[in-house]
């Protein structure tokens, strides 16, 4: 006979899980909107997004954009090239544009979204509406929901990161010799894509073999043997390819100061918004650190925490973080999935398992809530990620009936705030007026004959012109002493630039210095929330 | 170890956090030792990898008792 108490639980259960599944859509048609409205922007949205662009270009026409910045038009990339290699035949197709990059972003979280829901469905008994929510709650979290539109190789990572997860989760369980090498050949594919689009893949490349290893040490060995050739061989043959600019601007120059406070506080951040799901996931992992064997799942979740701590370098952010959330939606469905099947189990064979049986009796009747315990878990996770723009058509109702105040730029609330350092400051809507001022910075750039320094490629590569430095690039190699500033600051001294455009202001502070001293501000424009700062040649230079 | 059937159990897996995290410990505190130029004493970083060090041997303690279960 049930207990009044698991009578009602299974009463309000069906209710609840349709409410967090409702919240969390809500999120998905948010995302859906952004991506959209972010795919018909013709400019740069977030720093850098044009210089993905350029990659890209240059990937097209055969070309390593990892180059000499001491040398005009002084450029270099900083990131691996898959994903502009993936992008590269959307140039010969369509010409340079944003609209394919920002696409290929936003399915790349797609697809992480369906890899996770398909884990947890298959790993946790078949419960669609806990692997739904999974996949959902990746997509509601701020982080993924502001970075994967975006022109930016980030989510293509994870998405392979989580695909490798996904693939070798029962590798080991597999009898067939033939099957079994073809998952792992897949699944460590999967690992090396994931590196050669971002740096930060490391994560999932050892958390792998570390579970190989626990599973089975020679098995480990033997195929890291073999990745360790492959991913060798290609990285070897980047770097004589490019004259040891691949390893110069991928690798040394990405070795930035580390910022403890930037770090902490954008650990506090991830907390606060996903700590509904990152404590049952953290549960998940001691549970079978301790009660069960490791899955690969809970190794990733970890590995995805300790890479989040570089979050704390220089020019590093909150997407650092987007393995680790991946993971943590992963884990809570397996939590989830667990608690509602009834099937924790703490065997007295095992010392710990002795320790918790005082608690058993007090324990099984309350394991009835866990029907209403877990859709509330999402309700909650729902209600801390809350995010929407305050000022578009049908949000701005929700807004108003919800009294939410835009709390960020340009009519957008975002509960992550503005306080931590290193959260982007992105999630808004662009609006006819900001494609205005964008295509007015155009004009003043096809208006001069002379070259155009910009810190964002756009302006340069819609006005036809070359697009001349990636900013952050010679600034992260200034800041450790590898750039030469010299040739850069004579053609900035010689006016030999129409305009000067700037945004952040993220060139090294000799070259900005040079810039003052040569050019002045006669204009600013204001687009998408920021001030474009235009600058024109002196009539009188300035003296150093 | 290197046989097909063979796989790590929960005391060895222990064993080997332990190891790493006093191997860890130590090298984190060497840094200071073979560079003494370096000024500032343990920085906020080391002091971090150190807190994990500490954390990774403790969990690989909690993991020994556990026996040939496999990890």
């Amino acid at each position: 006979m049930l207990s009044p108490v698991k009578r009602l639980s299974e009463t309000l259960h069906p209710a609840l899980m349709l409410s967090a599944i409702l919240l969390l859509l809500v999120y998905l048609v948010i995302y859906i909107v952004f991506a959209l409205n972010l795919i018909q922007f013709p400019f740069d949205y977030d720093q850098g997004e044009g210089f993905e662009l350029v990659d890209t270009i240059l990937f097209s026409r055969g070309e390593f954009p990892y180059q000499d910045t001491n040398i005009y038009p002084f450029y270099s990339s900083n990131y691996p090239p898959l994903f502009h290699v993936i992008a590269a035949p959307f140039v010969w197709l369509f010409g340079p544009a944003y609209w394919y990059g920002r696409l290929l972003g936003a399915l790349a979280g797609i697809v992480t979204a369906c890899a996770i829901g398909f884990a947890v469905y298959r790993a946790g008994g078949r419960q669609w509406g806990i692997a739904l929510l999974s996949g959902l709650a990746f997509l509601a979290s701020n982080t993924i929901y502001h970075i994967a539109p975006l022109f930016r190789q980030h989510l293509s990572m994870v998405m392979f990161e989580t695909l490798a997860v996904v693939v070798l989760a029962n590798v080991n369980e597999i009898q067939d010799q033939r099957t079994r090498r073809r998952v792992l050949f897949t699944g460590l594919a999967f690992v090396l894509a994931a590196g050669y689009t971002k740096q930060l893949a490391i994560a999932t490349a050892v958390a792998v073999f570390v579970f190989l290893f626990i599973r089975q040490p020679r098995r480990s060995i033997v195929w890291g043997i073999g990745f360790a050739l492959v991913g060798g061989a290609i990285f070897v043959w980047m770097n004589l390819a490019t004259n040891g600019q691949w390893w110069l601007q991928s690798i040394t120059a990405n070795v930035n100061p580390f910022i403890p406070d930037q770090a902490v506080g954008l650990f506090r951040l991830w907390f606060s918004l996903h700590g509904f799901l990152i404590v049952p996931a953290a549960l998940y992992v001691l549970y079978e650190l301790y009660f069960t064997r490791l899955s690969i799942y809970s190794i990733w979740f970890v590995a995805g925490i300790g890479v989040s701590i570089l979050s704390g370098k220089w020019g590093a952010g909150d997407s650092y973080f987007s393995t680790s959330i991946a993971a943590l939606c992963l884990l809570s469905g397996l939590f989830a999935s667990r608690t509602l099947r009834g099937e924790w189990h703490f065997p007295t064979t095992n010392l710990y398992g002795r320790w918790l049986r005082p608690f058993g009796r007090v324990v099984k009747p309350l394991t009835g809530i866990g029907m209403v315990i877990i859709p509330l878990l999402y309700l909650g996770y729902g209600r801390a990620v809350l995010h929407l723009p305050t000022d578009a058509p049908i949000f701005s109702t929700i807004a108003d009936v919800l009294q939410i105040e835009p709390n960020a730029l340009n009519g957008f609330y975002d509960s992550a705030g503005r306080i931590a350092g290193g959260y982007a400051d992105i999630g808004h809507l662009t609006t006819p007026a900001d494609i205005e001022a964008g295509w007015r910075i155009v004009e003043l750039v096809r208006a001069t004959d002379k070259p155009v320094l910009s810190e964002e490629a756009a302006f340069n590569l819609l006005a036809g012109k070359d697009v001349i430095t990636n900013p952050t690039q010679i600034l992260n190699l200034a800041q450790q002493g590898l750039f030469d500033s010299s040739a850069l600051i004579a053609m900035v001294e010689a006016q030999d630039f129409g305009l000067i455009i700037m945004r952040a202001q993220f060139y090294p502070i000799d070259v900005l210095q040079a810039i003052a001293r040569s050019y002045e501000i006669t204009e600013t424009i204001p687009m998408n929330g920021f001030e474009y700062l235009i600058f024109t040649p002196r009539a009188e230079p300035l003296q150093e | 170890m290197f046989s097909n059937h063979f796989t790590l159990s929960k005391r060895l897996l222990g064993l080997l956090l332990l190891i790493a995290g006093v191997a860890g410990f130590a090298a984190v505190l060497a840094i200071d030792v073979l560079n003494p130029a370096r000024e500032g004493g343990i920085g906020p970083a080391q002091r971090l990898a150190l807190g994990l060090c500490v954390a990774l041997a403790l969990v690989g303690l909690t993991l020994i008792p556990l026996g040939n279960q496999p990890a």
